[in-house]
C-alpha cells in the first residue's frame, strides 16, 4: 500500500464516521433530484409546455434506462405511459 | 444607413408588408456592390426575395448577383434536417432497442408545434456563429416583427431552462457520487446528460454575446409612416434595447414624393407630416433613412438600385 492509497483509506473512515449513517438519506435526495431531472425533461408527456424538448433530441436515449429504474422504483412493473415504451 | 455598411450581421425586420424585404434586398445589393461578400437570408416563410431578385432562390445558399448570395430557409425542411441529425448523432452510441425506443420519441416531440421555429431559430444560430465568417456581411430579411424578436430573445429563454437542467442534473450526481463509497468514485465517468447540456449551454452563450455586440450586430426596423406600424416599431426598438441588441437604424418606406399634388395628396401629405413629425419625436437617437413612394412596384435590380440610393443617402439621426 503506497501513501496515497492509505491517505485515501484514511479519508474513507472519516467520511464514513461523518456520512456512514446518513448514507440511505443522501441516496434517497440522489433519487429525488434524479425524478426531478427526468420530470423536467419529460414535462410534455404529462401534458406540460416543456420549452427545451425539442433542444434536448439527443439526450433522450440516455434518459431511457433511468425512466426505466424510475417507473420499477415507483412500483409500475411496466412503462405507465402509453407513449413510451422502455419495457 | 452608409454606417451599417462595415456590419457582419443586419435583422432587417417590421409590420408585414412594410417593405422589410426590399429593404434588405436593396441593402444587401448595395453592401456587395461595395464589395463585400453578402448572404441575404429570408427567413420569413412567405419568401419573396425570389420575386424581388427575379430569381430562383431556395433552401441552399446560391450566389444570384457577383459577391451576393441568397438563401430562403424552408421550415418544413429545417425541421426534418434538426431531426436527422439528432438521430444521426446518437446512431452508434446505442444499442438498436434503446435507439429504435429513442427514435419514436423523437419523432414524436418532432411533431409537436414548435419544431419549426426552433429548427429555423438552431439554423439562425448556425448561421451567426459559423457560416458568418464565409461572408462579410449576413442579412436577415426576418419574418413579421413581433416573431423577429422572439426569436432573438430566443437564447435568453432557452438558456435559461437548459442552465436550470444542468444544475439539476449536476446536483443529482454529486448526490449520487455521495451516497456511493469514497472507493467508487473518480473512475465514474463524464456523464453525457451533462456534457450534452453543457455544449447546447455554452453555444446558446456564444449566440447571445454576438447578438449583444453592437459594433458587429444590429437590427434595422422598417416602417410606414402609418399609426400602427409606429407604435409597433416603438415596441420593437424598446423590445430590441431590453434584449441588449442594437438599434441599427430606421427605414421611413413610402413616404410620398414631393410631387405628388393635388386636394387628394395634399391632405395625404397634411397627415403623413404628422406622423413623420411623431416618429422623429418618438425615436429621436435611430438613424433615419427615407425611401419615397415609387411609381411602381420595386421589383428587379433597377427598382432596387433606387431604394438603395435612398437607404445610403446621409441623413442626419436628428431633424
Amino acid at each position: 500500500m503506497d501513501a496515497a492509497e492509505a491517505w485515501r483509506h484514511v479519508g474513507e473512515v472519516f467520511e464514513g464516521m461523518a456520512l456512514g449513517g446518513h448514507r440511505r438519506q443522501v441516496r434517497a435526495v440522489a433519487v429525488e433530484l434524479e425524478d426531478l431531472f427526468l420530470l423536467m425533461c419529460y414535462m410534455d408527456l404529462m401534458g406540460l409546455p416543456n420549452p427545451g424538448a425539442l433542444f434536448l433530441l439527443d439526450v433522450y436515449p440516455y434518459l431511457i434506462e433511468e425512466f426505466h429504474l424510475w417507473h420499477r422504483r415507483m412500483g409500475m412493473d411496466r412503462s405507465p405511459l402509453a407513449t413510451f415504451s422502455c419495457c | 444607413m452608409r454606417h451599417l455598411l462595415d456590419r457582419h450581421i443586419l435583422f432587417f425586420g417590421g409590420k408585414g408588408g412594410v417593405g422589410k424585404t426590399t429593404s434588405a434586398a436593396a441593402f444587401s445589393l448595395a453592401a456587395s456592390r461595395a464589395g463585400r461578400r453578402v448572404l441575404l437570408v429570408s427567413t420569413d416563410p412567405a419568401h419573396s426575395t425570389s420575386d424581388v431578385f427575379e430569381a430562383g432562390i431556395g433552401p441552399v445558399e446560391r450566389e444570384i448577383l457577383p459577391g451576393l448570395w441568397g438563401l430562403e430557409l424552408d421550415a418544413a425542411r429545417e425541421a426534418r434536417r434538426y431531426v436527422d441529425e439528432a438521430k444521426a448523432r446518437m446512431s452508434g452510441l446505442f444499442g438498436p432497442a434503446v435507439l429504435a425506443e429513442a427514435a419514436r420519441q423523437i419523432e414524436l416531440t418532432a411533431s409537436m408545434p414548435g419544431v419549426a421555429d426552433l429548427a429555423i431559430f438552431d439554423r439562425m444560430s448556425d448561421l451567426v456563429l459559423s457560416r458568418a465568417g464565409a461572408y462579410d456581411l449576413v442579412a436577415f430579411d426576418t419574418a413579421p416583427t413581433g416573431h423577429a424578436l422572439q426569436m432573438l430573445r430566443m437564447p435568453d429563454r432557452l438558456s435559461a431552462w437548459v442552465a436550470a437542467l444542468a444544475a439539476r442534473r449536476r446536483q443529482g450526481l454529486e448526490a449520487a457520487a455521495l451516497a456511493s463509497p469514497a472507493s467508487a468514485r473518480g473512475e465514474r465517468p463524464a456523464d453525457p446528460v451533462l456534457g450534452i447540456l453543457e455544449a447546447r449551454q455554452a453555444r446558446l452563450e456564444a449566440l447571445r454575446r454576438e447578438l449583444a455586440r453592437g459594433e458587429r450586430v444590429a437590427f434595422v426596423l422598417v416602417l410606414i409612416p402609418e399609426r400602427l406600424p409606429i407604435e409597433e416599431s416603438v415596441r420593437a426598438a424598446h423590445d430590441l434595447a431590453e434584449a441588449g441588441i442594437a438599434m441599427g437604424g430606421l427605414v421611413v418606406n413610402r413616404v410620398l414624393p414631393a410631387e405628388a399634388s393635388g386636394a387628394y395628396y395634399e391632405a395625404r401629405k397634411a397627415q403623413e407630416r404628422v406622423y413623420l413629425e411623431e416618429i422623429a419625436r418618438r425615436m429621436p437617437s435611430a438613424p433615419r433613412a427615407t425611401v419615397p413612394q415609387l411609381e411602381s412596384d420595386v421589383h428587379g435590380i433597377a427598382g432596387l438600385e433606387r431604394v438603395a440610393a435612398c437607404l445610403l443617402a446621409e441623413s442626419a439621426p436628428r431633424g
